[in-house]
């Protein structure tokens, strides 16, 4: 499937700007972004919900122009699950085949297999309203998967679950997509379940796709500073190149970054702060290592693990450590010392 | 302690209104039974005056009209209403502001003014009918169909519209998703789900064509008295317990109308889950 | 990769869009142009340009206001009856008005205030009149007001008066708060129903007095189910007919009955369009003030 330039426009507002995206044959592939970044718009677009303003899609190589809804091989499960009330369970599941002339039987067979994919073959009579959120999520997956559609449109299905379930699910609907081998254009805000879930990912913001990679590359590698801070926790620096891969931050201190050419221009250096170690101030470190000296200013307890805000070289930097065995833990105002390989910076723009 | 005078008070009221509403119905539904030919001089219960309604030609050409003229515009009006409220609420298009404005005005136009616009209408296309073609045509159950549709339409309308507007749209979306075409989706999605609003439009319609006096009296010819002209006819010349035996008819058939609707409305009333956001 | 630039596309989706939306709802349009537009160019047409000549039909000729300027004029008899006439309706419909409201507002809190049992019962039983014949319903107190109705028999029996009450002003006023009660009542039930009544209680809270807590609180949060109401009322008690004609006599003409006086007695359509448009612009300045306050999102 393919957008090319796809932008679209609402009166003033233009909520998607510009998108050029491949997504391939089977992939588990995540829209991510902020509230109201275009990426439900953008899954309207592919399901022939709305045109675009500028631009193409195109689906199995297929130029899809003013094709309704109807004759796109591609299936939604909306963030209102959608069902028809009026229906019972087998029938929301079985609608799509009735509608595109489906024998009884073969339906009633189709329709079975589906239900029992979502483990719901004993509620098949039931009414929608008389399932659980989760449920309701389920028949809506199945609703659309028994089509066998070429690409399956996802927005936010587990928006409306609590945290328990959601979990489940994450895992539910990754292996069914293993299955079934159907792509899956997933759209979500949450970051994490994007990158638990995806093949790979895009990120969004303002109506612009920023970054688009599979999740170690979108969380180890971000290009950009909204996707780095999006993103998990992440300290960006502002920085001062000083020749020879070295920048200059803050008080002027000196540390080198891979990539960095030049003198005299400013960059923004990401670190992610379980990339940061801390030691005693004169303590050895790996060779080659980056090092700052500064002063413990507050320590967080998580459970697993502890984050220090660290006050180095006229800026602060978050430092995050696990609660291993033997952890040594530093007390706000001891001095400290901050390192870390310099390959694990990260340069991007503003 | 005033908090529990009041709510005495208010019930009492409340009560004493309820009276209000059903005394005088009551009234004139016991008195219907009365066999005195004078109304209000009780001398025993009879149907005496049913059976007297029943062998009255007018009376019984008079309830024929009524019903021939509010099935025909319920039927009409209901099709083109529902279009309508479709038309409004689920497309943009150029001029439908002007729609929108003109399906309002014949609810808020009294129905002396709308009675006036139906006759002078009509005696001008028959003018203009004779001039051109010749045959001389006049007012009859036609005309009054015509009239009762003009009003019934926006009513349908207006209560279909309101079941449309809390209507997910996703649900209609989900259908085409579902490779429904536009045709499949209305009619196994959207008019299901929208009955409950299309059957109270058709109720409101059969109601206010059996309510009708001012306009269809004006519109009205030889031989196609409704019954609630017949019955206003009558009312104006007096009292009689053969008035009461036909109101009394009238009022169970309202009722009859209110109780199917309710039963109706129970399996499907409530928007459901699904249809909500 | 070069992106194929199709700015055509949502223009010509929207353009069928339009035209599906023109195309469904063609049938209702085109039957009220003919049948409701169209009449009502036709009423003002011969109020302007029409004039009754002697033997009561209508001749045409250039614009004239002498239709309109006949509801401001004399009679023969040198009384402004047209203008009384106006004058009646109006008083008459704003007292029917007031009076509904009065009924109709401590029920329709009573009825909200009940358990949702209780509730539903109660509002089916506001709602089974207004659903009845209206005819009937204003017959039923001719029978009960007349000569040896029931109504006068308690009168005369506790020595209050033997003149029975029909074709009274006061008959009539009964007999229009009678038919739009319930055109009161249930509005003003919604209102009172949808109201948040955490806010009465904090009001009580914060020791305002149950009065207080109904005028700073109730009240107004009401008032849109009273504005909706009281334009239902009014509205169709303005133009009312049906009531005083069974109801009223001679001396309580009102606008609706002298209307249709024109055109079935006295055969004079101009003026008679002429009143039918100043009795359908009070009523859209009515409905204007009703859409201005919101009243409508009841
Ligand atoms: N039909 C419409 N008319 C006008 N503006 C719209 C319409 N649909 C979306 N928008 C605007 O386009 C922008 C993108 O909306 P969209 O629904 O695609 O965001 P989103 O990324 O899905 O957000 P969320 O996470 O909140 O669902 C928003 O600013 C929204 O207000
Ligand atoms: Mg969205």
């Amino acid at each position: 499937m393919v957008l090319s330039g796809v932008t679209k426009r609402f009166g003033d507002v233009t909520a998607v700007d510009g998108m050029n995206l491949e997504i391939r044959d089977g992939e588990f592939f995540s829209l991510l972004g902020p509230s109201g970044c275009g990426k439900t718009t953008t899954l309207r677009m592919i399901a022939g919900f709305e045109y675009p303003t500028e631009g193409s899609v195109r689906i199995q190589g297929r130029e899809m122009g003013l094709e309704p809804p109807n004759r796109r091989p591609v299936n939604t499960v909306f963030q209102s699950y959608a069902l028809f009330p009026h229906m019972t369970v087998a029938e929301n599941v079985g609608f799509g085949l009735k509608m595109r002339g489906v024998g009884r039987s073969e339906i009633a067979e189709r329709v079975a297999r589906a239900l029992d994919q979502v483990q719901l073959a004993h509620r098949s009579d039931a009414r929608p309203s008389q399932l659980s959120g989760g449920q309701q999520q389920r028949v809506a997956l199945a609703r659309a998967l028994v089509n066998e559609p070429a690409v399956l449109l996802l927005d936010e299905p587990l928006g409306a679950l609590d945290l328990k379930l959601r979990q489940a699910m994450q895992v539910e609907l990754k292996e069914l997509q293993e299955r079934v081998g159907i792509t899956f254009v997933y759209v979500t805000h949450d970051q994490e379940e994007a990158l638990t879930m995806s093949d790979r990912i895009g990120v969004m913001n303002e109506g612009r796709l920023l970054q688009v990679g599979e999740p170690e590359a979108i969380y180890e590698r971000p290009t950009s500073r909204f996707v780095a801070d999006f993103i998990g926790h992440i300290n960006l620096v502002t920085a001062e190149c000083a020749g020879s891969g070295m920048v200059r931050i803050g008080d002027g201190a000196e540390v080198a970054v891979p990539g960095v050419q030049g003198a005299g221009g400013k960059v923004t250096i990401a670190l992610r702060p379980e990339r940061l170690h801390l030691t005693a101030p004169d303590a050895d470190i790996p060779a080659g290592a980056n090092r700052l000296r500064g002063v413990v200013r507050r320590r967080v307890y998580h459970g697993d693990g502890f984050t220090y805000e660290v006050a180095v070289a006229g800026t602060v930097l978050e430092v995050r450590t696990e609660n291993t065995p033997g952890l040594v833990r530093y007390e706000a105002g001891s001095d400290i010392c901050v390192y870390w390989d310099p390959s694990a910076a990260n340069l991007v723009e503003d | 302690m005033t908090g529990r005078w009041i709510s005495r008070l208010l019930g009492l009221h409340s009560w004493a209104v309820y009276v209000f509403f059903y005394a005088p119905i009551a009234v004139l539904v016991f008195l219907s039974f009365n066999d005195n030919r004078l109304v209000t001089v009780w001398t025993g219960a009879s149907l005496r005056w049913y059976r007297e309604m029943l062998e009255n030609d007018q009376v019984l050409s008079a309830i024929r009209n009524s019903l021939i003229v509010a099935g025909v515009s319920t039927i009409v009006s209901v099709v083109l209403g529902t279009a309508a409220a479709l038309g409004l609420e689920r497309f943009r298009w150029r001029g439908r502001r002007i729609f929108d404005g003109l399906l309002y005005l014949p609810i808020i136009i009294p129905d002396v003014t709308m009675a006036v616009m139906m006759l002078l209408f009509f005696v001008q296309v028959f003018g203009l009918v004779e001039l051109a073609f010749g045959p001389k045509i006049g007012l009859g159950l036609a005309t009054i169909s015509l009239s009762h549709v003009a009003f019934n339409i926006s009513f349908v309308a207006v209560v279909v519209r309101a079941r449309l507007a809390g209507l997910d749209p996703a649900l209609e979306e989900a259908a085409a998703d579902l490779y429904a075409d536009r045709r499949q989706a209305f009619l196994h999605v959207t008019l299901p789900l929208i009955m409950p609003g299309v059957l109270g439009g058709a109720l409101l319609a059969l109601t206010l064509s059996l309510d009708d006096v001012v306009i269809t009296s004006f519109v009205s010819g030889p031989g196609s008295t409704t019954l609630p002209v017949y019955v206003f006819g009558l009312v104006k010349r007096g009292v009689t317990p053969l008035i009461n035996a036909v109101s009394t008819v009238m009022l169970v058939a309202s009722m009859l109308l209110v109780f199917v609707s309710l039963i109706f409305q129970r399996g499907d009333g409530k928007v459901p889950q699904g249809t909500r956001q | 990769m070069a992106a194929p630039v199709t700015p055509e596309l949502e223009a010509a989706a929207e353009r069928a869009q339009a035209r599906r939306g023109l195309l469904v709802s063609l049938p209702a349009y085109a039957y009220l142009v003919v049948f409701f537009a169209i009449p009502l160019v036709i009423v003002f047409v011969v109020s302007v340009f029409g004039r009754r000549n002697p033997r009561g039909a209508t001749v045409y000729g250039p614009p004239t206001l002498d239709a309109y300027r006949k509801i401001f004029e004399p009679g023969p008899d040198g009384s402004y009856l047209v203008l009384e006439i106006v004058w009646r309706s109006l008083w008459l419909s704003v007292v029917t008005t007031i009076v509904c409201l009065l009924l109709a507002y401590p029920l329709a809190y009573y009825i909200a205030t009940r358990t949702p049992r209780v509730r539903n019962a109660l509002l089916v039983l506001v709602m089974i009149p207004f659903w009845s014949n209206f005819l009937v319903r204003t017959y039923a107190w001719r029978v009960l007001l007349g000569r040896s109705g029931p109504v006068t028999a308690v009168t005369s029996a506790l020595g209050l008066t033997d003149t029975p009450m029909i074709f009274t002003v006061n008959a009539v006023l009964i007999g229009l708060v009678y038919g739009f009660l319930p055109f009161m009542v249930l509005p003003l039930y919604a209102a009172i129903e949808r109201m948040d009544w955490s806010l009465v209680e904090a009001a009580r809270d914060l020791y305002a007095s149950g009065w207080q807590a109904f005028r700073k609180i109730t009240w107004p949060l009401s008032r849109p189910g009273v504005i909706a109401g009281s334009i239902l009322v009014f509205i169709p008690a303005f133009g009312a007919y049906v009531t005083p004609e069974i109801l009223g006599g001679s001396k309580t003409t009102l606008l609706g009955s002298y209307i249709v006086r024109q055109f079935l007695q006295a055969r004079d359509a101009p003026f008679g369009s002429a009143l039918s448009f100043v009795l359908m612009s009070v009523m859209l300045g009515a409905t204007i003030v009703y859409f201005r306050t919101g009243a409508r999102n009841l």
